[in-house]
């Protein structure tokens, strides 16, 4: 049993080894019954056993070592036991140690020292014998502090390198934890169904979602910074540009509506929005942003425009409309009136005896009631006078530009390209623009409607020049059917309409627009074939 | 109904304008008045409600487009308030659907003006007679109703159980009266009802019973 556990210490040379070896030992008494006599066994083995072993061990070695190393060169070779007894303190402490120096003053006072074999010293030998004494116990007392203190460097060394190991996987637990949420994050900005991009506190963008580099065609790297306006439409960067300039040099919020490029080339309107993310000391770390698509919402903010204006011409024709049931009621009132009382002034006449007296007053009041039924008319002849005129200074090409843009999705649908060919140095003209941009526009869909049947190439051009010193020329040209000669004086005549819906009123509102103008508008035949309707409008003096 | 009351109908019967045109009220009336026909005017619906008497005879001449309350929501609230009187429409210019929905509520006919005197004579010739047949439903009406005011309670009762079918005997158990005493209540109930059989009795109840007959018939 002590040669088990000495082996285990031995062989091991571990510093916790003598827990180890203590299990052992303890896994022999394991049937004792009682903890506290299994505690103090463990303690006999700890301090007393276990040392005491040790010690006999190395100097029963070092014993058996000297006798024959005696026996060959005669000299006392005690040495071997300074080497038990700096074993022992090693591996077995100071009382193994003290054991081991016991055991070896016996055996050498016993066995070396003269008288060979008896315990008794001999006077000359009696200072060697101290001299040894005293070298073994500073040699036990020096290893086994050497020994404790190499100890508590391992268990220190052992220790740290056990907190570092936990120091490590907790780094990389929090490590694959960042991870799986940057991850998770990934998903949710991908999982969003419009663009999302982060960028950094100069506005690059370090990072967007897939949708942003599907839509755009391009990757991360080819939208950082200035090259992202390059899929801006020409005519929304500058506000971008500016908006998002202002947003990075205020840190406040950035929201601009802007037509941005997809990789199939057909601009799209995204409402983009971008807050910044502060760090802890207040400055700008990032930039989130989203883009929105919201052509849909445009489209339909632009068709109701349409229809806006479509009713406010409607309603313009429409209060025509009332306005004539207005005066027919008018003028029917003293008109009903005249009628009936023209029945009564006969039935008067005709009563027997004849009432003149009724059937003068009756005429008198025929006359009041026609002389009413022709103040009526008076009155609407007042209505038409063109005295409420609107003229303000205005552009002909930004009035041509402003139409266009509100018929572009109608020209997409008819696909129909309108080529403008704008003169740039055209004078600025008195006129009214709302007036001259129905007349453009009952120009330019009369033009489309012309197209609608014929096969391509269909293209309508939009001109502006000036003609002569005075006038500028607007001519809408259109690759239709062109229309008869004959018919070309009938075009702006009110009622005629070579359309079966048409009401015909259309080019004659047109030309009395123009005229009021002091301009002209005539038609002619295209040599491309189609027609061009032209007008003029005199410029301001 | 003698010559006399007749007479006395007719000069009461009136036509009643509403029209928002002062000139188109004056036309009317003038011409109204040169072939001797009665004619009071209004200049809207609110004026003539407000002037408005139960005994008024005669017919409405109705503008279909006049200031507040329109003709043809003036012509549903008459409904509503039990005047019977036919109503004339004219207008300057009326639609189908209007023409459709004032003819359907009971109007007598629908002017367009300015219109011939031919057709708006005949048009307050076909009103007044309906108006005439109304009020003598009504009158009749009354007068049977104010003979039924004359019977006593019991008269009543047994009126009610005789009209009803029962025979003598059953009202007699009934009543808890004898037989005797019924057959007298009854020549009572006969004598102030002017009712010559039990069929006549029968069929003064039943007209009271199911109310102004006269518009139920135009509609």
């Amino acid at each position: 049993m002590q040669r088990s556990s000495w082996r285990g210490l031995g062989f091991d040379a571990e510093p916790l080894c003598g827990r180890d070896g203590a299990r052992m030992i303890s896994g022999y008494h394991a049937n004792m019954t009682s903890a506290a006599s299994e505690r103090l066994s463990r303690l006999v083995i700890e301090h007393g056993l276990r040392p005491m072993a040790i010690a006999v061990c190395f100097v029963l070695v070092a014993l058996l070592w000297t006798f024959p190393l005696q026996h060959v060169i005669s000299y006392p070779f005690v040495f071997l036991f300074f080497g038990a007894i700096m074993g022992s303190a090693w591996f077995g402490g100071m009382v193994s140690g003290f054991m081991a120096v016991v055991a070896s003053s016996l055996l050498i006072g016993y066995f070396f020292i003269p008288p060979f074999f008896s315990a008794a010293i001999a006077k000359e030998s009696q200072s060697f014998f101290a001299a040894f004494i005293l070298c073994a116990i500073a040699i036990t007392v020096v290893s086994s502090a050497r020994k404790r203190a190499e100890n508590a460097i391992r268990e220190a060394h052992d220790e740290l390198e056990f907190k570092v190991l936990e120091r490590t996987a907790e780094l990389v637990r929090s490590n694959r934890e960042i991870q799986e949420s940057e991850r998770q994050l990934r998903l949710l900005t991908e999982a969003i169904p419009q663009q999302v991009w982060r960028a950094d506190a100069e506005g690059r963008i370090e990072h967007c979602n897939q949708h942003l580099r599907n839509y755009t065609g391009r990757n991360v790297t080819e939208l950082a910074g200035e090259s992202f306006f390059d899929i801006l439409d020409p005519e929304d960067a500058p506000l971008y540009m500016q908006g998002w300039k202002t947003a990075l040099a205020t840190g406040g919020r950035f929201e601009v509506e802007a037509r941005v490029r997809g990789a199939d080339g057909i601009y799209r309107w995204f409402l983009a929005r971008s807050i910044p993310q502060r760090s802890e000391d207040g400055k700008i770390a990032h930039w989130y942003g989203i883009h929105i698509d919201v052509e849909e919402q445009h489209r339909a903010q632009q068709n109701l425009t349409v229809a806006h204006e479509d009713l406010a011409r409607y309603a313009r024709t429409m209060s025509m409309a009332e306005m004539a049931a207005s005066i027919a009621h008018e003028l029917n009132q003293p008109l009903t009136a005249v009628v009936t009382h023209a029945y009564a002034c006969r039935e008067w006449l005709n009563s027997q005896p004849v009432n003149t007296d009724k059937a003068a007053s009756t005429a008198e009041k025929i006359v009041q009631e026609s002389t009413r039924a022709s103040a009526v008319v008076s009155r609407v002849r007042a209505l038409f006078r063109k005295d409420a005129q609107v003229r303000e200074s205005a552009d002909m090409n930004r009035v041509i530009r402003d139409l266009v843009r509100v018929l572009r999705d109608e020209a997409i649908r008819c696909e129909i390209p309108i080529r403008l060919i704008l003169s740039a140095d055209l004078p600025k003209l008195r006129m009214d623009p709302i007036q001259i941009q129905l007349v453009l526009r009952n120009l330019v869909m009369n033009a489309m409607e012309a197209m609608a049947q014929t096969a391509a190439p269909r293209e309508l051009a939009i001109r502006s020049a000036m003609h002569g010193d005075r006038e500028v020329l607007v001519s809408v040209e259109d690759r239709g059917p062109g229309f008869a000669p004959e018919i070309a004086q009938r075009l702006f005549e009110p009622f005629f309409s070579t359309k079966p819906e048409g009401t015909g009123m259309g080019l004659a509102i047109c030309r009395s627009i123009i005229e009021t103008h002091d301009g002209h508008m005539w038609a002619e035949n295209s040599p491309h074939g189609g027609a061009v309707f032209q007008f003029t409008v005199r410029a301001k003096q | 109904m003698t010559e006399k009351t007749e007479t006395a109908i007719r000069t009461s019967e009136a036509v009643f304008i509403v029209d928002d045109d002062a000139s188109i009220c004056e036309g009317l009336s003038n011409l109204l008045e040169s072939v001797g026909i009665r004619s009071e005017t209004y200049s809207s619906a609110e004026a003539i409600l407000e002037d408005w008497s139960e005994s008024n005879a005669g017919c409405m001449l109705l503008d279909a487009r006049l200031p507040g309350m329109s003709g043809v929501e003036f012509q549903g609230k008459m409904q509503k308030l039990g005047i019977g009187m036919p109503v004339i429409f004219m207008t300057a210019h009326g639609d189908i659907p209007m023409v459709r929905k004032v003819m359907k509520a009971g109007a007598v006919e629908f002017l367009t003006k300015p219109f011939k005197k031919e057709e708006l004579l005949h048009a307050i010739d076909q009103a007044f007679a309906f108006d005439r047949k109304r009020r003598q439903d009504e009158e009749i009406l009354n007068s049977i109703k104010a003979r039924m005011d004359t019977l006593t309670g019991r008269e009543r009762e047994v009126m009610e159980r005789v009209t009803a079918g029962l025979l003598n005997k059953q009202i007699a158990a009934e009543l808890n009266l004898s037989e005797i005493t019924v057959k007298l209540y009854r020549r009572q109930v006969m004598d102030k009802m002017h009712a010559g059989s039990l069929a006549e009795l029968v069929k003064l109840c039943e007209r009271v019973k199911t109310p102004s007959r006269a518009t139920g018939d135009r509609a």
